[in-house]
């Protein structure tokens, strides 16, 4: 029996970032924009998304009269991203 | 990137392939802050073995450079972390390493001016080992790791010859751990930087 793909991550940009966050402790929004290339409207709304889920953190702050969002995957976001790489491994092997 | 486009299970696999090494090649060491310390260090203590050997002094305890060496230390770190945009996970790991050493760095300058004992400089080089060993392993960074070793040998080393010439091994265990290391990671970081 195959696991379904989780929706959230099936998605191009959520699982961009998503896979940025898993390889560190925390990320600035801007560092995310930069390493997607997706424009701010679009990833504040996937941002959204994936908070939303409980797959990620976010903490808006002001830092030097300036806002800063931060991103942070949770545990939650851990457990459904490696439960996503393994449902992907799966169909992969099937395919082969 | 576009928002909601669907994708086939190579295309997932590659994006997160993608987006995991440009996590990782976003973090490239300046190699300031071991230049700096080599620098500082192998100069301290090239110093303190002239003055012993010409009998000669200037009556400033010359390692008090390290302490104001410090400062602008900390600044460059604390800028270089803000400008990045993230933080990776070992760098709590290595923010928790290089503040035991400071800290035990600290109190071993306290213990040699009170107890005096005759070996203090392998006491220091069994320290510089440590931080500079462990920071080798967990980036996989060969020098540093050679570094390390070279440091306790020298601490070894240290218990077998007289009083300044233990300056020489810390100058060349400074050398190895820091200023060698620091080179090679500051060309790596002027060379990406200009791709």
């Amino acid at each position: 029996m195959f696991k379904e793909l989780d929706p959230i991550l099936h998605s191009q940009l959520r699982l961009a970032v998503m896979s940025l966050l898993i390889g560190v402790k925390e990320a600035d929004f801007t560092f995310i924009r930069e390493k997607t290339n997706a424009t701010a409207g679009n990833l504040s709304v996937q941002v959204q998304k994936l908070k939303e889920a409980g797959y990620i953190d976010v903490v808006k702050q002001f830092k030097d009269n300036y806002p800063q969002t931060t991103c942070k995957i949770t545990p939650k976001g851990i457990e459904a991203f490696e439960a996503y790489v393994q449902a992907l491994q799966q169909y992969l092997k099937m395919g082969a | 990137m576009q928002e909601e486009k669907k994708l086939t299970e190579q295309e997932s696999l590659a994006l997160i392939a993608s987006m995991i090494s440009k996590a990782k090649n976003s973090y490239i060491e300046s190699g300031i802050g071991p230049l700096s310390w080599g620098i500082l260090i192998t100069f301290c203590s090239l110093f303190a073995y002239f003055e012993y050997l010409l009998k000669w002094s200037i009556n400033f305890d010359i390692w008090l450079l390290s302490l104001f060496a410090l400062v602008p230390q900390i600044y460059y770190s604390w800028r270089s972390k803000k400008q990045r945009g993230f933080t990776a996970h070992e760098e709590i790991i290595m923010d928790y390493v290089w503040s035991t050493f400071a800290i035990c760095m600290f109190l071993l300058s306290f213990y040699n001016n009170m107890v005096h004992p005759s070996h203090s400089i392998a006491l220091t080089l069994i320290l510089f080992g440590i931080p500079t060993f462990i920071t080798g392993g967990i980036r996989n960074f060969k020098p540093m790791v050679i570094g390390g070793i070279i440091c306790w040998l020298c601490s070894l080393g240290s218990l077998f010859v007289k009083s300044p010439n233990s300056l020489l091994l810390m100058a060349l265990s400074s050398i190895a751990a820091w200023l060698v290391p620091g080179i090679i990671l500051r060309r790596r970081y002027l060379k990406l930087k200009h791709v």
